[in-house]
């Protein structure tokens, strides 16, 4: 007998290879349509002010224009939109909110005649006090962003777990998590209390927002780069109050994320431009104009945590405070997972959380790989390698006697753990060589476990696959390609059913109207949520085609088994395609088969459904502190996932690399720089990103194939864990390195330096 | 007497002539992407520092998106879409390709752009020539420990086969 095909951990390479090397993909950006008009907005240089007056007609009349919204072409819209909360308009209304705030959008034949259009729109403002910071926002003569409330909801919590609508001025969201008693604090030997601060970065994805849109015969029909098809469309119905059957979204390739590209962004104005003038609409914005609409969200975490003297966890107070920005967008969701995240993969007796998103008159926040379990990260994995220190012990042994085991319940009511926690810490150990070696002056290392749930909350997701006549596989789901390698790793799991070679299987574009219902291609769900629901299409899909070569070969299903487009009885080999032929008739048929999955409601876990899977980034660095100016060398970086089953191992290798070099950008440098409520480092030229010379001279990622995910053979979601023991594993190994502790990002060398210093002058 | 609406040019685009006329402040990735439907060159930042919009210019790296198409007149110009020859892909992006050394493949043409302006110039890198040159370009993506890798493996390839 021949060896089965293998298509899964094989090192063929990814299947959009020959696309995206010979520069044939195809994104957003690259599609045009005939009489295609171009948008462009006009944005506030105001932080904050009240909008008195609006007056396009001169823009109106300049060459080339065909459209321009204000405030008056929103009437009869419910012209806000947000995912929880509709907060943000498709132009200002009553108000802007912070400097790039859009106010007007002009579409002309070229961008050309549309920015100059733009020049001609007349806006007096009459400025407002503004609020730049956290602090500001929270001071008790702040001016408040929004005097009434915006239309929304919260979601609905099980247990230990809340949410709740504008609990204080300028808090447009509160989410609170506790179990256990309080009374635990009293047990404990020490309590120690520390404040983290965590500074914001822009997504820098190099493909911008950008939507091509058209409106004809009352059929909506947009390209974009959103990663969330489906509600997409659904939020577009709500806002142009259209029907959802009407509105067509295609998504193509997508020049990458991070998470930005989850929400509204594009979509509004060029779909409403296009329908006002009856031609195609692109509106791609710039590169400045991406640091102006998302950001991920800067925080304050003050944490308290209880221990016992021989290091055992007993209980943690936390308060942590995101900036949201000007507009709500995803930030009670972000504060949701970074209140929920917070006590890390930790046992505790009793755990208090409660999370805020603060409104700044700054970039709106959004989300951002990692999704709150970055800041949660940073500031609980600094924290226990402090207590650590405080205690004599060493940071390892102590995060092991607290670390859970696997498959223990997260929280009363939650799932296991899916990954065997100290494995992967022994891992990082022992790939940096921690407690290995002589202790060189300057030198540290340092270790940090990152740490989020994965898969989202209560997510469905709905997958088709049909087979043709002659073997081919197509796939038909609603996971965009944003650069993870979905189409590679859904069409090998689909071969692998199907014991055929991989290059047999296709992966579907994606169009609302034919494509399955899907969520969104975030929280790495693709692999553990659609892909059990691709699973559980294959082998419908198989099922059927056996039960029919089943009849026609005058047996039971339970005989047959399929092999390279036959079936095979008693290994004898039956070819597929003739037996088609003989019963549809020569122009042959179509199998189909279904597969739907979601997370059971349950009212006892914390967030309403317990969690599909649990995403640990471990990391290990080590540093060189430069003691006279601070700086800090990452001379190796290591870090690991658990990929549970590596469907494709360089998708997995590099999806962890590049996490971690984020983290690394993170750590030393890279940060959206406010003077005030100004953004001050906006272009690529003055925004640092980390470049191939910031690579450590050592650095890898280790993938890890633990066996315990729910996805298929095993697998689990990755992707966002490299990222989130970085920055603390760095401050870590700088504490290792030369005593001080740098409790906020990024760790530059001004702070170093001035941390040495202090520590010079008081020893 | 008034400025010349547009400027007529000649140049070698991928082993082919192409007479044009150009506005004076027609971008070259513009000319390309929009003019000769060549997309595969990408705008990233639009201001010569993302590396997305490299093309080669008479062999020399140059950001799309800053050269006016008029300062091509007279030279050879490649894209993504001239490497391949004759349905074989370029040892570039054949090392590009096999060690899965991109993600969304935005920043992806222009990298093995540089990576061919490089290894015409220095067949035998070592890592360290690699990620100096390869730092013109941004990849948000893979964390460039790959794409180093390619570019050692390209050049291997390109020893081992020339062209």
């Amino acid at each position: 007998m021949n060896a089965p095909i293998r298509a899964i951990g094989t090192a063929a390479p990814r299947v959009d290879a020959d696309l995206k090397v010979t520069g044939a993909a195809r994104y957003t950006v690259d599609i045009a349509l005939p009489r295609m008009l171009h948008a462009k907005v006009l944005r506030s240089a105001h932080a904050h002010a009240r909008v008195a007056h609006v007056d396009a007609r001169k823009a109106a009349a300049m060459p080339g224009v065909a459209a321009v919204v204000t405030r008056d072409d929103l009437k009869g819209l419910n012209p806000t939109y947000g995912y929880f909360i509709k907060d943000q308009p498709i132009v200002a209304l009553d108000k802007v909110r912070y400097i790039g705030d859009m106010v007007a959008a002009v579409a002309a034949e070229t961008e050309e005649q549309a920015v100059r259009a733009l020049e001609a729109i007349e806006v007096r403002y009459e400025p407002l006090r503004t609020v730049a910071t956290i602090e500001d926002a929270l001071a008790p003569d702040a001016p408040a962003l929004f005097e009434t409330p915006a239309p929304g909801i919260v979601p609905a919590y099980g247990t230990g777990a809340s949410g709740f609508r504008d609990p204080a001025k300028n808090v447009c969201y509160r989410f609170c998590y506790t179990h256990g008693d309080p009374a635990a604090f009293a047990r404990a030997d020490h309590v120690f209390k520390d404040e983290f601060r965590f500074s914001r970065m822009q997504h820098f994805h190099l493909e911008p927002f950008v939507t091509l849109a058209r409106v004809e015969g009352g059929q909506i029909e947009l390209w974009s780069s959103c990663q969330n098809p489906f509600p997409l469309r659904k939020e577009l119905a709500r806002v142009f109050d259209h029907p959802e059957q009407n509105i067509r979204v295609h998504v193509p390739f997508i020049g990458a994320g991070y998470g930005a590209k989850n929400n509204c962004k594009t979509e509004p104005i060029a779909v409403l431009l296009a329908k006002m003038t009856g031609r195609p609409v692109r509106f791609c914005m710039t590169m400045e104009e991406n640091f102006l609409t998302q950001s991920q969200h800067a925080a304050i975490l003050r944490l308290e945590t209880g221990v016992s003297k021989d290091g055992r966890f007993v209980a943690r107070r936390s308060e942590i405070l995101l900036d949201a920005g000007a507009y709500s967008d995803a930030s009670p969701l972000v504060a949701e997972k970074a209140g929920y995240r917070i006590n890390g993969p930790y046992r505790w007796e009793h755990i208090d959380s409660r999370c805020d998103c603060v409104m700044t008159n700054t970039t709106p926040a959004g989300p951002f790989r990692g999704f709150g379990g970055t800041q949660a990260s940073w500031a609980s994995e600094s924290q226990i390698d402090m207590i650590a220190r405080r205690l004599g012990m060493d940071p390892v042994a102590l995060r092991k006697k607290n670390l859970l085991k696997l498959h223990e319940a997260y929280v009363p009511g939650e799932s296991g753990m899916d990954s065997d926690l100290v494995e992967g810490l022994d891992l990082v150990c022992r790939e940096i060589g921690y407690g290995r070696g002589e202790k060189t002056k300057g030198r540290g290392i340092g270790i940090a476990i990152g740490f989020k749930d994965s898969g989202g909350v209560n997510k469905p997701a709905e997958a088709q696959v049909k087979a043709t006549t002659t073997g081919g596989v197509i796939v038909n789901c609603g996971t965009a390609e944003i650069g993870q390698g979905i189409q590679t790793a859904f069409t090998r799991v689909v071969a692998e059913f199907f014991a055929c070679p991989a290059e047999r299987v296709s992966y579907a574009p994606i169009n609302t109207d034919v494509t399955p219902f899907d969520q969104g291609t975030n929280a790495s769900s693709a692999i553990v949520v659609m892909g059990q629901a691709l699973e559980r299409a294959a082998r419908d899909c198989i099922a059927r085609i056996l039960d029919f070569a089943a009849a026609q070969l005058k047996c039971k299903p339970g005989d047959l088994r399929l092999e390279n487009w036959a079936v095979i009885r008693d290994n004898q080999a039956h070819p597929l395609a003739p037996l088609i032929m003989r019963h549809f008739g020569g122009t042959g048929f179509e199998f189909v088969g279904r597969g739907f999955f979601k997370p059971e409601i349950d009212h006892h876990a914390p967030l309403e459904a317990k969690c599909v899977s649990w995403e640990i980034g471990w990391g290990a660095a080590e540093v060189e502190v430069d003691e006279e100016t601070g700086r800090v060398r990452v001379v190796k970086l290591v870090v690991s996932g658990d990929a549970g089953r590596a469907i494709h191992k360089d998708a997995c290798r590099g999806q962890d690399e590049g996490a971690a070099m984020m983290g690394l950008g993170q750590a030393l440098f890279e940060t959206m720089r406010y003077e005030g409520p100004e953004l001050v480092n906006i272009a690529a030229a003055k925004y640092r990103v980390p470049l191939a010379s910031d690579l450590p001279e050592t650095f890898h990622a280790v993938t890890q194939e633990q066996g315990h995910g729910p996805g298929p053979f095993g697998a689990k979601g990755m992707g966002e864990a490299g990222m989130l023991p970085v920055a603390a594993a760095i401050a870590n190994a700088i504490e290792d390195a030369v005593g001080v502790r740098i409790t906020s990002l990024p760790l530059s060398p001004e702070k170093v330096l001035a941390a040495i210093e202090r520590k010079r002058s008081t020893s | 007497m008034s400025a010349p609406e547009t400027i007529p040019i000649t140049l070698t685009l991928n082993g082919r002539a192409l007479r044009a006329s150009v506005a004076p402040a027609t971008m070259l990735a513009d000319l390309l992407r929009d003019h000769c439907g060549l997309t595969g060159t990408k705008i990233g930042c639009d201001q010569a520092t993302c590396g997305a919009c490299t093309v080669l210019v008479s062999g020399a790296p140059t950001a799309s998106c800053a050269t006016f198409a008029w300062q091509t007149d007279g030279a050879a110009v490649t894209t993504i879409e001239g490497l391949a020859a004759n349905g074989a892909l370029d040892p570039v992006q054949e090392a590009f390709k096999a060690k899965s050394a991109f993600q969304c493949g935005y920043c992806t043409p222009g990298m093995i752009l540089a990576a061919k302006a490089l290894l015409a110039q220095h067949p035998s890198p070592d890592r360290a020539a690699i990620r100096d040159w390869m730092s013109a370009n941004v990849c948000r993506c893979t964390g460039y420990q790959m794409i180093v890798e390619a570019v050692e493996d390209a050049a291997r390839r390109m020893r081992e086969a020339p062209r």
